[in-house]
Order: C-alpha cells, then structure tokens, then sequence
C-alpha cells in the first residue's frame, strides 16, 4: 500500500519535473538537457511554501483561538474574513500552495523501495540521530495532507464558519482534531526548525528551543479552543438545522 | 577490578566466497584509559589476527579509523571504552566500499569528490616561487583553516541519510570543501563555476538538513553553518546568472 502511494506521488512529481524544466526532462536526454537549475528552484520552493505554510498554520490557530474572547468576538472576525473576500483568496491560495509544498518537498520521499529499505535500515543501525524526526516528518506530512484535505472539506461543505457550527463540529469530531492539531503542529514546528537550519545563520540549539516554545504554545492556544467550543452550550436558536 | 568488555563485531570477507557476513562476540578486560583502537589491536594480538580493521596515527590525524561505535559513527581512536556500557557493538561505515571487517574503503570516495568539486585553486597567475606570497586576512586565513580541519574520515557521509540513498551526493564532507574554496580570495572560480559544481541534489540541494554530520563530526566542524553558507552563496549565484 506505502509503496503504490509512493508511486502515485512519484508520477505527480514527473509532471512537475515537466513544468519546471519546461518540458525538456525526457529520460534518455535527462543528463544532457535538464534545466541546471531545476533543484534550485525545487528548493526555494520548497522553502517559500514551507515558510507559508507555517505561518499559515500559526495565525490559522490564533484566529480559532479568538474562541477564547468570546463567541462574538469569533463570530465577527468570521464573518469579516467572509465579507471581505479574504476567505476566498486565501483558501484557494492556502491550497495550492500546500500541493507545491508536497510536491517540492516530497521529491526526498524515497520512492524506491530499495531506497525506503536503506533509510529504514540506517535508522536503526544509526539510533538516537535526526534521520527519526525526518521519518516522522514524511509520515505526518502524509498524514495531514489526508487530513486537512477532509477537514478544509467539511469546513466548506457547512460555510460560512461560526462558533455554533464550529462547537457542532468540534463536538462530533474532537478526536479527529486532536490527532489533525498533534500531527499538523509537530509537522510545523520541525517543519519551520529545519528549513531555518538549512537557511539560517543561527546555531541549532537556540533554534530548537524558540520552536518548540512556539510551538508549545500554539498547542497550548488549540487544546484551549477546542476545550472551549467543546464546553459552550450553544443557545437553542444557533443550533443547525439537522441538530434539531 | 576492572570491567570485563563484550565487543560484538562485524565479520565478513567479500572476496572469500565462503564467507557470510555475521556478528562475533570477543571478551576482554577494560584497562585504564582504553580506546576502541587499543582494544582491537589487543583483541587481533591476542584472540584473532583475522579480524580486520583500519588505524595509522591513533590520534585523530589521519581519519583512518572511523566506523560505527554502538550505532554512531567515530574515530576508534579517540573513543573511550569508559564511556560505554558492558557491550560494544562494531560495524563497519555504510556507504564506503567494504574492505573486510571493520575495514572501508574510504579513499576512492574522498578522491572521486575532490575530482567533483575540484579541490584546488583555480587561478591565471603565474606561479612566481622566488616572489614574496601574497598576504591574507587573518581572518580569512582562519576562516579556510576552519574548514581544512577535515580529516576525511567519512563519520558524516556514514551518518547522513541521503548520503546513504544517493551515491552521487557529496555530502558535508564536499559541500564543505567547496565552501573552502568560496571564501579563498586565490581561487578565481565565479559564481556560476560553483553552482555548476554543487548547485544540484548532488550537491547543496540534496541536503535534507538532518544534521547527522553535524553531530558525527569528530573534528566539530561547524557544518550546519558551513552547509547553510554554501546553501546561500549557490543559490543567490543561480538566481544572477
Ligand atoms: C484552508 C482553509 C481552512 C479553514 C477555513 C480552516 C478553518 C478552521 C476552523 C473554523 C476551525 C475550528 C473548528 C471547526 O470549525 O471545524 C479549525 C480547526 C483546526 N484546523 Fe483548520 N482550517 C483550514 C485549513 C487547515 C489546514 C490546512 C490544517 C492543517 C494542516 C488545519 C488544522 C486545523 C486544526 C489542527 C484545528 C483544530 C484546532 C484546535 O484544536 O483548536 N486547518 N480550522
Ligand atoms: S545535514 Fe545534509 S549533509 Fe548533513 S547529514 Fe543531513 S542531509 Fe547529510
Ligand atoms: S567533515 Fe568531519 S566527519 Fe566529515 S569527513 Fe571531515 S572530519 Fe570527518
Ligand atoms: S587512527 Fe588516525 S584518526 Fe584514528
């Protein structure tokens, strides 16, 4: 089952080989003719979607926590988010940016499965280093990739968002939320942490330690919320029509 | 009273046809300051002189004798039994052509990526050996020094995860290397020179930032910084040309 996943991931990721060296990658001319800096621009892309992304999900969780000031309060920024529009350029935006980000990414899933069976064997040769954390960032990529897909889905399907549809959902659905914020945040948070290891100027250890402080705290932000739409009684006449 | 060690080592011969590759237990008495080295050399002298493994300097010089000490890889030379439960556990570097044992082959990989990256000055001056050498910054010349403390042994291409998937990656070792040559004001390379070298998944690009290399250096090379250098140099040097 991983590996024909993997399979319909590696033909999606040929096609946008295609698109970004224009066409020219053919595979007996690969070497000859591939665009020099194909890998370039996979990795900027890579790590402008990742850093979108990001703060995507950050702010994301502040705007759900804004809960926690009320249920108006969540209500009207909602709505304006509605009103104005926003909403409609950014999900569309949020989304394509998110299959970017899993196709430049995701070039480093091993597609292989001789190549799967290498890295499974370094991580257990080689314990204690940082090949686990990578392990676990393909798996809860892929997981929320699944996830999100079908919560941005259910959102949709019961639009516009206000605090009594929101409370129905998270009620029916807490468990689902549960594992989507664990998985999503740890994602981020090392997500966020690598790319700046990569990039940056700064030593790893302060590094590490600023993004699990956010990311604690973001966490901190998601129980709080869900706890607090789970525990508000909805007034009888917020209550949706198939509630009733 | 000293402890009584348990070394579980690789064998395997690949050039005996009749040999399998398997784990063999030795047992010897810990003495006072023992390092790995030591500990093989009394195990070959004493027990059996079949077993195979790598060492010239015994002092963190020559980069000889890295492999992988209870599943990280070192210098055994500069590890300490001390530092160890009762139980050791040997294995050769991934990613290097097996010798025999405990033994790879290390230089073929170290000469292919100084082919690659092409370790050495690129200049059009003359070289003039009566004239006086041309002056550098002490701060440049520390800077090159820094990184021309690599010793080869190959700990953070036999830790690193896409080193061990793709054969072509360079790993720290090379991206490092080519990081040296960028901040050399001798070496007349431009930018795009560089980006043909190591602007590809073989190079910067395919380093997934996992920072096994970081952590496995045992001459504590600062290469997240150095990889992350380079990372930025190769692609601003991308973006204009
Ligand atoms: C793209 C448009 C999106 C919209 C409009 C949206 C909206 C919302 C809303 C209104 C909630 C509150 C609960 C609910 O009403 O169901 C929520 C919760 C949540 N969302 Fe999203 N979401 C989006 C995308 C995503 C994505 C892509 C992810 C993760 C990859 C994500 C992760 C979460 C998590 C983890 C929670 C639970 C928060 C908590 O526990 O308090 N969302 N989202
Ligand atoms: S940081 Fe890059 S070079 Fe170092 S171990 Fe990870 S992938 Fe390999
Ligand atoms: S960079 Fe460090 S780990 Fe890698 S070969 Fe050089 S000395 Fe060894
Ligand atoms: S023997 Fe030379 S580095 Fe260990």
């Amino acid at each position: 089952m991983q590996s024909s996943l993997f399979s319909t991931y590696g033909y999606a990721r040929r096609l946008l080989i295609k698109i970004i060296t224009k066409g020219e990658s053919h595979a007996s001319t690969e070497v000859t003719h591939k665009n020099p800096r194909a890998e370039l621009y996979y990795d900027i892309v890579e790590l402008f979607t990742g850093l979108t992304l990001v703060g995507f999900l950050w702010t994301h969780m502040i705007f759900v926590s804004t809960i926690l000031l009320g249920t108006e309060v969540y209500d009207i920024l909602a709505a304006g988010l509605d009103d104005y529009y926003l909403s409609y350029i950014g999900i569309p935006f949020i989304i394509i940016v998110a299959i970017m980000h899993v196709l430049s990414a995701g070039r480093r899933i091993p597609t292989r499965y001789q190549e799967q069976k290498v890295i499974w064997r370094h991580a257990k040769m080689l314990k204690g280093t940082d090949t686990w954390v990578w392990i676990f960032q393909v798996i809860t990529g892929v997981s929320i990739l699944a996830l999100g897909a079908i919560h941005v889905f259910v959102v949709l399907a019961q639009w516009p968002i206000d605090a009594a549809i929101s409370t129905e959902r998270m009620t029916a659905f807490w468990w689902f939320y549960l594992v989507l914020l664990l998985l999503g945040e740890y994602h981020a948070g090392f997500g966020i942490y690598r790319q700046f290891v990569k990039w940056g100027w700064f030593p790893r250890r302060p590094l590490g330690f600023v993004c699990k402080v956010i990311t604690t705290i973001i966490l901190g932000l998601g129980f709080a919320a869900s706890g607090y739409l789970m525990h508000w009684e909805v007034p009888y006449e917020q209550l949706s029509d198939y509630n009733h | 009273m000293s402890r009584q060690l348990t070394f579980s080592i690789f064998r395997y011969n690949p050039n005996d046809p009749s040999s399998a590759p398997r784990m063999q237990e030795y047992t010897l008495n810990e003495s006072t300051g023992m390092t790995i080295f030591v500990a093989l050399n009394q195990i070959r002298e004493e027990q059996d002189p079949s077993l195979n493994f790598d060492f010239v300097c015994r002092a963190a010089i020559c980069g000889s004798c890295a492999m992988v000490i209870n599943g990280r890889p070192r210098l055994a030379c500069k590890t300490l039994t001390k530092d160890f439960k009762d139980t050791i556990t040997l294995m050769p570097l991934p990613v290097f052509k097996l010798v025999g044992d405990l033994a790879v082959d290390t230089g073929t990989w170290f000469r292919h990526m100084s082919l690659k990256t092409e370790s050495w000055i690129h200049t059009n001056k003359k070289f003039d050996p009566i004239a006086q050498e041309d002056r550098m910054d002490n701060e440049v010349a520390l800077n090159i020094y820094e990184s021309e403390r690599c010793i080869e042994c190959g700990c953070c291409i036999a830790g690193c995860a896409t080193a061990n998937i793709r054969e072509e990656f360079l790993g720290a070792a090379g991206i490092n290397r080519v990081g040296r040559f960028m901040v050399d004001p001798r070496d007349e390379r431009s930018d795009m020179e560089y980006f043909e070298v190591i602007g590809s998944d073989e190079g910067a690009f395919g380093c997934m930032g996992l920072m096994a290399c970081d952590d496995n250096c045992p001459m504590g090379l600062p290469l997240q910084l150095q990889l992350a250098f380079v990372r930025r140099k190769i692609t601003m040097a991308g973006l204009k040309s």
